[in-house]
């Protein structure tokens, strides 16, 4: 029958009114307590460096791209970290010494992109 | 109503989805005319399709062995991107454009 | 802790990471010194691999036998005769930055980690590791559409081939329950009926290394990629990491999958034979000699695969002498293509060579050298290569393989012979630059052995028949 199938999702329902009903909570409390003063910049969507409302085709500056590629890389070596923490206790010095060697390959890509002058804008 | 009998999402779902996933990249890489970014995506696709593969044998299994490897892929396939994305804009300084069918000065 | 049998690989790694910092810090470019740094480190790792005791280690990841010495003391000298090689070209050209040597090296570590690689996650890491700075110096040259585009092109091919070969692994993994090289072999040898699902991840991995060799069907990015790159990276492109990827071919199939050697026999005999086959026939009609020599290397790797189909210790050797000489006399003949350059500037057409023989016959007679060596011509070295090959065919009963070898030969004997008369029958077509020091000792070493590998042939052919023996174990 159905019913099983439901019930495995059912938590999901409940995690999906109490998602909706924090959002409500936040954007209402804010309209009803928070003191209104708005001019045109404080009403313009948050963007860096871009027009919030533009052709979605524009080009945008190839620096973007840089930014995004360095991004990427140090953002998900850090996975790694994760497991690592969590099973410290069981992998002895080894385990740890193993991260701290990899940590210290990540910073000598970053002394790299450093010297190098990726992380300057102009 | 005929009544749905229960559904349990087995191994063979997953495989399936990911030789899905499979096909749909190498198709996206050499079925597509447009543009080169869309055949990055379709690298990415295909090593998600992996990652599902070796998740699921995981879980199957019971061994942890999958999901460590599916790390690794996650993470190499990061660099991967990275490199990826490097030479597109080397490409791009020298050609202005990034159509695949432009991509042909090399051949004989 | 068993870690430290991985020396190499990791004395190799800090050095890289020191050079990296040391090279980046300075204010002038370091070029040159980061060069010499580089190949250094790369002959004290060959010490270390020498001294490297036999085990398993890193929890079964890593293994060191005979064949792992072998293939990485070819990988490691091919590197650095590949760093040799770049010097002059890329302080010329402009490319004389010092992140290229580092990336080599850094390539290096990868193809050390895959030939030692005795599980298919260190299998994947070391592939990755040797593909990621080569997709980097194959677009080295950032000015450069054609660079670029040998870049981008090696990259989309190359990260198809490495998501085919994981698909296939992750299909392994699942059917057999393991990814460890030792367990796999257990698990093939105790039950005789195989899954479907093993075989189909069985060819996937195939067909992922195939690419990293350049085999057919999987060799449409070689032209492209061998013409746009710049030179020295096409010499390093066909010489080390064409080493590595034979090894592992060998190592994985040879190993693990080694009960099964009926289901891969038939795939990589095709494999052998389309590369033969195009190997001769389309190096024909080509006018860059760099397009010409692409083209030779395919057909090289079918003749080296021959060995690998006829899958016992006989063939296994004639692949690893195969390979041996091969490394040798492609070196050589880069040697010679990179120091193509007239009035200052690079050429390689066949024409360019239009008259060497009476403008400079030193580099003429060893172009010619190489030429007769990879056509197959007694007693030069690259005759004994294919004579292991075709023997270890022959006798296991391979006769198809044989014949199409022979026939390929003398195909791709017209081509090989046509430079060679170019060299010495045509018009000069105006004097090449004269050779630079570092190639002029590359072309004569590479030379010398080519030459008079037929007096002293026996300590390679031991080295190989022990790594062969290791192999099959």
């Amino acid at each position: 029958m159905t019913q099983p199938l439901l019930a495995e999702y059912f938590p999901i329902l409940v995690f999906l009114a109490i998602a909706g009903g924090i959002a409500l909570a936040m954007v209402g409390g804010s309209l009803l307590l928070a003191r209104q003063k708005p001019n045109a910049e404080k009403l313009s969507a948050y963007e860096c460096g871009f027009e919030p409302f533009d052709d979605t085709r524009r080009r945008f500056d190839v620096r973007f791209y840089l930014v995004a590629i360095l991004f990427i890389i140090f953002d998900l070596e850090v996975a790694f970290l994760f497991p690592w923490a969590v099973s410290l206790g069981g992998i002895g010095w080894f385990g740890f010494l193993s991260m701290i060697a990899f940590l210290g390959v990540l910073t000598v890509g970053f002394i790299y992109e450093w010297r190098k002058g990726a992380l300057d804008w102009e | 109503m005929g009544g749905i009998t229960e559904m349990t999402i087995g191994l063979a779902h997953y495989l399936t989805v990911s030789a899905i996933l499979l096909v749909l990249g190498i198709f996206g890489i050499f079925l597509n005319r447009k543009n080169v970014i869309v055949i990055l995506m379709s690298v990415e696709l295909i090593l998600l399709s992996v990652n599902l593969n070796f998740v699921a044998f995981s879980a199957f299994l019971d061994d942890l062995a999958g999901q460590v490897f599916a790390m690794f892929v996650l993470t190499v396939a990061a660099a991967e991107a990275a490199i990826g994305l490097a030479i597109v804009v080397i490409y791009f300084r020298n050609r202005g454009s990034i159509e695949v069918e432009d991509i042909s000065t090399l051949k004989g | 802790m068993t870690w430290t049998l991985a020396l190499p690989e990791l004395v190799l790694a800090i050095a890289g990471l020191v050079i990296l910092v040391a090279g980046v810090l300075p204010k002038q470019e370091t070029f040159f010194p980061v060069s010499m740094a580089c190949i250094g480190s790369l002959l004290l790792a060959a010490v270390l691999v020498l001294g490297q005791p036999e085990g398993t280690a890193l929890g079964g990841h890593y293994v060191a036998d005979d064949f792992s010495g072998f293939m990485k003391l070819l990988a490691i000298g091919g590197a650095a005769i590949g760093i040799l090689l770049s010097l002059d070209y890329n302080t010329k050209e402009g490319l004389g930055r010092f992140e290229f040597p580092l990336l080599m090296l850094l390539a290096t570590i990868g193809m050390m980690v895959m030939i030692s690689a005795n599980d298919l996650l260190s299998l994947y890491l070391g592939l990755e590791l040797l593909s990621l700075p080569l997709y980097v110096i194959a677009a080295f040259n950032r000015d450069s559409a054609r660079s670029a585009e040998a870049g981008l092109k090696y990259f989309v091919l190359g990260a198809l081939a490495s998501g085919l070969l994981l698909y296939g692994s992750s299909l392994v993994y699942g059917f057999a329950g393991t990814t460890n090289f030792d367990r796999l072999a257990d698990a093939f040898s105790a039950d005789s009926g195989v899954t479907a699902g093993v075989v189909v991840g069985i060819v996937f991995v195939i067909a992922g290394l195939a690419f990293k060799v350049s085999a057919v069907p999987f060799h449409m990015w070689t032209p492209d990629v061998y013409e746009g790159a710049p030179t020295p990276v096409t010499a390093f492109f066909a010489a080390a990491p064409k080493v590595a990827a034979i090894a592992l071919l060998a190592r994985v199939l040879v190993g693990p999958f080694g009960d099964l050697a009926g289901q891969w026999q038939q795939v990589i005999t095709l494999v052998s034979l389309g590369s033969m086959t195009l190997g001769g026939f389309a190096a024909i009609g080509q006018r860059n000699i760099k397009r010409l020599m692409a083209y030779s290397s395919i057909g090289h790797v079918g003749y080296a695969l021959m060995g690998l189909a006829v899958a016992n210790d006989v063939g296994l050797r004639g692949l690893l002498v195969y390979m041996a000489i091969y490394v040798a006399m492609n070196l050589g003949t880069f040697a010679v293509l990179i120091a193509m350059r007239r009035k200052g500037r690079a050429v390689e057409q066949v024409e360019d060579l239009a008259g060497l023989g009476r403008t400079d016959l030193g580099t003429a007679v060893w172009m010619a050298v190489f030429m007769f060596s990879m056509a197959g011509i007694p007693p030069l070295a690259g005759f004994f290569g294919k004579l292991y090959v075709f023997l270890a065919a022959v006798q296991a009963g391979f006769w198809t393989l044989a014949v199409v070898g022979v026939l390929t030969s003398v195909v791709s004997a017209y081509y090989y012979l046509r430079i060679v008369k170019v060299m010495f029958f045509d018009a000069p077509a105006g004097a090449l630059d004269p050779a630079p020091a570092s190639l002029t000792v590359v072309m004569a070493a590479s030379g010398l052995f080519t030459l008079f590998f037929v007096l002293w042939p026996a300590p390679l052919l031991a080295a190989a028949q022990a790594a062969a023996a290791a192999l099959l174990g």
